[in-house]
């Protein structure tokens, strides 16, 4: 079931309209993600969750304005994206920090693009590697860092750039579940310091409930937003709330509609390598 | 002692038995090593006094490392080691240069990248070396015909390393630069070239070995230059001693420099 | 793994601009000379015009004497390379299979090997003679090195589950090396040779150029001496022809192989 299109919002930040996108032509073609729209409020924090094969990171790219090529529309405060949007940050992820700067040459990055003097810079790097609480790291180059911090390198040099709209694809997903929580712990309460409105990808139905005040769950392929639902949790919110009633209540909720497309995606596969062997 | 039969048995050379633990470690190994070369040279020495070999043909091997303080004494030799150091210096700045800048030209149009890599690849195996006639004609003989010889014969592996370094950014972080919306310029010079800047040493470490080797290699040739010269001077005044203790000496000049290269790499290297 | 240059154009369209960017390339460059040839610019006799060197490629490719010099430098390489490739695999094997030998001789090999090998002529002249013996010598000398640290490095990336599993079936020796050490070191061997090849060729023919009266290291050096460039480019122009080209074929020969085998 499809969602329906909200009608157009002026107090929208970013509006995804009828988001298409097919790869290959003709009888070979795979709808990676078949009539996708939402929208996301100022100061919002939404999470798309899905099962692996669903279009996630598809649709990541397409909102990000690194793929072209798609049938829809992606607006950002009114104005249309199409390539890489100023008002969009992005976080990858695999390993995004650039090896040979440090930190806080890293963190200075986007501001160094824009031409800002260079006591400026260090001034909102250390400002913003604070933010991520790497103080005492700005030294250092990310080799010397774990993954968990590498990724907060990563956030903080996002987040320097201002954008209007954090997109974040499973960010943590090479990280351990205890790095993960207290990370996300970290991430939300940016996000409510900043007001940061965000755009989180994840597989990971904790985590999503844990960060999000929306969560849209996603079919396997075609991928389509089967689901929107409120989280209601109180704000400010920390990685206590995991072991909160209402937080294994929303976790059940989402996880019914999770496993059916989950297991579609496993059924699937294993009916691919059937067929693959059939054919020899 | 059942243990080394055990060992021995089974067949592996990993296992170590107490006795000779040290033996076989990396150290004991190496002195082994050196020992056994101190042997042979120890040995040479002592068929060349018992006339088995002709000492005409192969100097004792005493009297080549006597004849090394006299070649540094009397021949100038620090004046050569810096002459043959200019030449692979300049040799060096002009790879960097039109290498680098090559291979970045090779990547930046990936039409020329696909007609000509593989002109590239040809010409890295080609004996550029044999050319130096014609270089000679050209260039006189002088410094300038040897620095071009070890600049042709280095240029093939700067350019395709160079373009192999670049065209192995890892994509996430070409799509971080595409995120901040770097111009081509800013992706090229903040993203691209540092990325690729491992893989560029390593391409300018192998060019500087083939021109040093091939700038020496020519200042024999042509009897002109620095070391490689000293060695045809030698030769031509019949100073068989003189002659080996140079050659030797220009041996150990060209193990410094590679060891010197390989440092410089390894510290260049923690940054990735 | 993907970069910013460009995506992959559609093939058909790809190959022809690569045609046309190396039939380009050949013909500006053909132009390019012939225009520097009657301008003067440099010493006329050094750049002589494309059809000065025409004829003088015909020529040496139409005598006797150019074959028979060839002749002389082929054998010369040929006897080097078998020399120097059976010493150097041998030591390869030797270094590669024992560790212990790996770590007390190996690095002088890996220092020695980048080093001018053709400042041993004179040793090479004193020990061997003024003839086709110092050149042979001056080629093993040149191709053993890169063969030898080759075949090293290939016995030790031998998958050691590979050698394992040999033992746990109890395989002969003769057996494990016909089907475990041979096959897994045919790549790292051709690559050595490859490269031994091409320094043998180098080295043969340096040494040619230094003290000889034949072969082709000989005929490009006389050519020289003599002040004939014509003859000079037309034999440097066979010279990299033949030796691009053998290379080229041994890397056709060992793909060939690895699709035969895959």
């Amino acid at each position: 079931m499809a969602l329906r299109a909200p009608p157009p919002d002026p107090s929208t930040l970013l509006d995804v309209r009828n988001i298409t996108k097919r790869f290959g032509t003709g009888e070979e073609a795979i709808v990676a993600v078949d009539d996708v729209s939402f929208s996301v409020a100022p100061g919002e924090f939404v999470s798309i969750i899905g099962p692996s094969g669903c279009g996630k990171s598809t649709l990541f790219n397409i909102i990000g304005g690194l793929t072209g090529d798609y049938d829809g529309s992606v607006t950002v405060e009114g104005s249309a994206v199409s390539g890489t949007h100023p008002a969009i940050g992005m976080v990858f992820q695999e390993e995004s920090t650039f090896p040979w700067r440090t930190v806080e040459d890293n963190v200075a990055f986007p501001l160094e693009i824009a031409g800002a003097p260079k006591a400026q810079r260090m001034e909102r790097a250390a400002h913003f590697i604070a933010l991520v609480g790497l103080q005492g790291f700005e030294r250092r180059y990310p080799s010397e860092l774990s993954g968990g911090m590498r990724q907060r390198v990563a956030i903080a040099r996002t987040l320097a750039s201002e954008p209007r709209i954090l997109l974040m694809d499973e960010p943590f997903a090479a990280l351990d579940e205890q790095t993960r929580l207290l990370l996300g712990d970290k991430v939300l309460q940016i996000q409510q310091t900043l007001q940061q409105t965000t755009l989180l990808i994840t597989h990971n139905l904790t985590e999503a409930v844990q960060l999000s005040d929306r969560v849209l769950v996603m079919t396997y392929r075609p991928g389509r937003l089967k689901r929107s639902v409120r989280i209601d949790l109180p704000h400010p919110r920390d990685s206590e709330v995991v072991s909160s009633a209402a937080f294994g209540q929303f976790v059940a909720e989402i996880w019914q509609d999770l496993r059916e497309e989950a297991s579609r995606g496993v059924e699937d596969a294993e009916s691919r390598v059937r067929k693959g062997a059939a054919r020899r | 002692m059942t243990a080394t039969k055990a060992a021995r048995a089974s067949g592996s050379t990993w296992t170590r038995s107490r006795g000779s633990t040290w033996l076989r470690s990396r150290t004991g190994a190496r002195v082994v090593g050196i020992a056994s070369s101190i042997a042979v040279i120890a040995l040479v020495e002592l068929l060349i006094i018992a006339g088995a070999i002709n000492a005409f043909v192969v100097p004792k091997p005493t009297q080549i490392l006597l004849a090394i303080p006299r070649i540094i004494a009397e021949e100038n030799v620090l004046h050569r080691f810096w002459q043959t150091a200019q030449e692979v210096i300049w040799a060096s700045l002009m790879l960097a240069v039109f290498g680098i800048a090559l291979g970045s030209l090779l990547f930046r149009f990936v039409g020329l990248r696909l007609a000509f890599e593989a002109w590239v690849g040809a010409l890295a195996a080609a004996p550029i070396v044999l050319m130096y006639p014609l270089f000679l004609v050209i260039f006189g003989r002088s410094t300038t015909t040897i620095v071009m010889i070890g600049f042709a014969a280095g240029l093939a592996p700067v350019i395709l390393k160079t373009l192999d370094g670049l065209s192995g950014t890892r994509k996430v972080l070409i799509d971080v630069g595409r995120s901040f919306k770097l111009s081509r310029g800013q992706q090229f010079r903040k993203v691209l070239l540092p990325a690729a800047l491992p893989a560029v040493f390593v391409g300018l470490k192998l060019g500087l070995i083939f021109a040093m080797i091939n700038i020496v290699g020519v200042e024999f040739l042509i009897n002109f230059g620095g070391l490689g010269q000293l060695i045809n001077e030698l030769a031509e005044r019949y100073d068989l001693p003189g002659t080996y203790g140079a050659i030797l000496f220009v041996i150990l000049a060209s193990v410094l420099f590679f060891a010197v290269l390989e440092r410089i790499e390894r510290w260049l290297r923690p940054v990735e | 793994m993907a970069a910013a240059g460009g995506m992959r154009p559609d093939s058909s369209s790809a190959s022809h601009r690569v045609w046309l960017l190396r039939v380009a390339f050949v013909v500006i460059a053909l132009l390019a000379w012939e225009a520097l040839s009657r301008s003067g610019v440099l010493f006329k006799d050094v750049v002589p015009s494309l059809a000065a060197i025409g004829r003088a490629l015909a020529n040496v490719l139409s005598t006797r004497d150019f074959y028979a010099n060839l002749g002389v430098t082929a054998q010369e390489i040929g006897i080097a390379v078998v020399i120097g490739g059976v010493a150097g695999v041998a030591v390869g094997i030797m270094l590669g299979a024992n560790r212990f030998l790996s770590q007390a001789f190996e690095s002088l090999l890996l220092y020695l090997g980048p080093t001018p090998k053709i400042i041993f002529f004179p040793v090479m002249i004193m020990w061997f003679g003024v003839g086709t013996g110092s050149k042979i010598a001056m080629g093993v000398v040149s191709c053993f090195f890169p063969i030898a640290i080759s075949t090293a490095a290939g016995m030790r990336q031998i998958d050691t589950v590979l050698i394992r599993v040999g033992r746990s079936f109890r395989a002969s020796t003769w057996q494990m090396v016909k089907s475990i050490y041979l096959p897994a070191m045919r790549e790292p061997i051709v690559t050595g040779l490859r490269l031994g090849l091409g320094v043998a060729i180098i080295g043969t023919l340096l040494a040619e150029t230094k003290l000889s009266n034949r072969g082709l290291g000989y005929l490009v050096i006389q050519s020289y001496a003599l002040f004939d460039m014509p003859k000079m480019y037309a034999l440097l122009i066979v010279l990299f022809v033949l030796s691009i080209g053998v290379n080229a074929m041994i890397g056709r020969f060992s793909h060939a192989q690895r699709r035969a085998l895959a």
